[in-house]
């Protein structure tokens, strides 16, 4: 009896060629050119509206002006100064309501008794935008750095909650009872089934906090903030001056995409074992 | 190594007294298993057969202890069965691997909850992927395996830890002839060289002939056995003899009373 050709026969040959060929097909210069065809039309627009001057230049200034702004506040410092601190307010907010939400999340994702207790009180109050609780969280804290943080930690406590106990929650029967069968420790639990099996979605609840953050951080420094860049955006309103407004977008947006980038190719690098990864 | 496990695989009996098992539907009472009895020898092969819905898994999944409520005893060496232990095994029709663990790490966690040793449980693992015939396939994840792959790995994980009593919910039931009549001498391989005692459910009742020294043929609504017939054939069997056909044709119609 020819083992050897058995097992042969039993393997996916097909697997090693759709590899290859989703590697190909990543190659395509058609997907680095598709993400920016839409920034590419409206710039063009923008580009057309600000030299026939169907706006004012203080409502619309053109893009050309916007570079240069954005050029001068990199160049004098402001970008990096503001950037600094935001990103300091966003880190901490994000590590602090990230933490406690992947504890509470397991908690109430493992105890079907404390879901019980706190799920449905924790989803109305996840209801309440994070913004709803400055009023509140102003008579609390003031004005100073605490409120920031707190709130932006606010914002990234539900989603990363609900996403946690919803991941464990989905964890398949059929994978518990092998455990259980197994009578595998809690540690190889933990390990092994819980933290792989939660991983994705996980981080799909991550990247929305850190989404949720940048919401928080932004109008939190608009309303009480004296540095940041969500401020240097409101200092630009005030002035009329739409370019640092601009500017100050444009940093939020190529920031926030490179953190959710960052958080994306982590949470494919844990997942290596997956079939589509590559 | 098998000499010392087929010494231990001598010694669990199985007697199941008077077990039944009642499922709340909408508030009904639901019979699924009523007033089984059966005696398992150390080392004998055993298959179920019955129609769907006549309580074979259910009577599985009471023997490995994943449910502990049902009425009568389950016994195991005289001692009654109160949850999983380590003396038995099982393999579901699904293989039921992790999909983000190799092969390898996956036979592994049958030896989790034994304390072996580093060494001897690398030792170990690489023997029953071995024994399973996935020799080369050690670091390949469950996606890269076909079906049959898949539950040869799901068997060496249960084998692993050397259960004396290895339960086999319907394994090969999900699997194309040419590969499951494969796999069935495989199993008889290695039941007759690990000396296990086998309780295999299935649908297929020349798979059971082929295999078993005792086929329990169950009657549905509510689960109970109907007949329990033994093969006393010689291994290997031949699945055209008239010896055969006539188990097979016997275990047929007590199936359709």
């Amino acid at each position: 009896m020819n083992v050897r050709s058995l097992v042969a026969r039993d393997v996916k040959a097909a697997a090693p060629f759709g590899r290859l060929a989703a590697g190909l097909r990543a190659f395509r210069p058609a997907d680095l050119l598709l993400p920016l065809a839409l920034p590419a039309a409206v710039l063009l627009a923008w580009q057309v509206t600000a030299v026939n001057g169907w706006l004012p230049v203080q409502i619309l200034p053109p893009p050309a002006m916007v570079l240069s702004t954005l050029h001068d506040l990199i160049r004098d410092g402001d970008i990096a100064a503001n950037l600094k601190i935001s990103l300091w307010r966003i880190s901490l907010g994000f590590a602090l309501g990230a933490g406690s939400g992947l504890v509470l999340g397991t908690l109430l994702g493992v105890s079907k008794t404390l879901d019980d207790y706190l799920g449905p009180v924790f989803k109305a109050l996840a209801q309440i935008p994070s913004l709803g609780w400055v009023p509140v969280l102003i008579l609390i804290f003031g004005l100073a750095e605490a409120l920031k943080i707190v709130i932006i930690a606010k914002a990234c406590l539900v989603p990363t909650v609900l996403a946690t106990a919803q991941g464990i929650r989905n964890i398949p029967r059929h994978y518990l009872e092998v455990a259980r069968v197994l009578r595998l420790s809690g540690r190889t639990r933990l390990f092994k089934l819980l933290i792989p099996a939660t991983l994705p979605t996980v981080f799909s609840g991550l990247r929305l906090a850190l989404s949720h953050a940048w919401i928080a951080l932004i109008v939190v420094e608009m309303l009480a903030a004296q540095e940041g860049v969500g401020y240097m955006m409101v200092w630009g309103r005030t002035l009329f001056q739409i370019d640092i407004v601009i500017a100050g977008m444009l940093v939020i947006g190529v920031i926030g995409l490179a953190m959710d980038t960052g958080l994306a190719r982590i949470a494919r690098r844990l997942r290596g074992w997956a079939p589509d990864h590559g | 190594m098998s000499q010392q496990a087929a010494v231990q695989a001598g010694e669990a009996t199985l007697i199941i007294r008077g077990v039944s098992k009642t499922y709340r539907v909408d508030d009904r009472p639901l019979s699924v298993l009523r007033n089984i009895a059966l005696d398992i020898e150390p080392g004998e092969f055993v298959s179920v057969v019955g129609a769907s819905g006549c309580g074979k898994s259910t009577l599985l999944r009471l023997i490995i202890g994943l449910d502990t409520d049902y009425d009568g005893d389950i016994l195991l060496d005289g001692r009654r069965i109160e949850g999983p232990g380590p003396e038995r095994g099982i393999v579901f029709q699904e293989p039921r691997l992790f999909p983000w663990l190799t092969v390898e790490d996956n036979v592994a966690l049958g030896l989790d909850a034994s304390g072996t040793a580093p060494r001897q449980r690398e030792r170990s693992v690489a023997e029953n992927i071995a024994l399973v015939g996935l020799t080369g396939f050690e670091k390949a994840y469950p996606h890269q395996l076909s079906g049959g792959m898949a539950q040869r790995a799901a068997i060496a994980r249960a084998l692993v830890n050397r259960p004396e009593i290895q339960l086999l919910d319907e394994p090969l039931g999900a699997l194309d002839s040419l590969t499951r009549a494969y796999l069935q001498k495989e199993l008889l391989r290695i039941w007759q060289q690990e000396r296990v005692t086998v309780i295999m459910v299935t649908h297929d009742v020349e798979e059971a002939v082929f295999l078993s020294d005792k086929v329990v043929v169950m009657e549905p609504r509510p689960g109970r056995i109907g007949a329990v017939i033994p093969i006393e054939l010689a291994h290997p069997r031949d699945r055209a003899a008239p010896d055969f056909i006539a188990r097979k044709e016997r275990i047929l119609r007590e199936l359709q009373h």
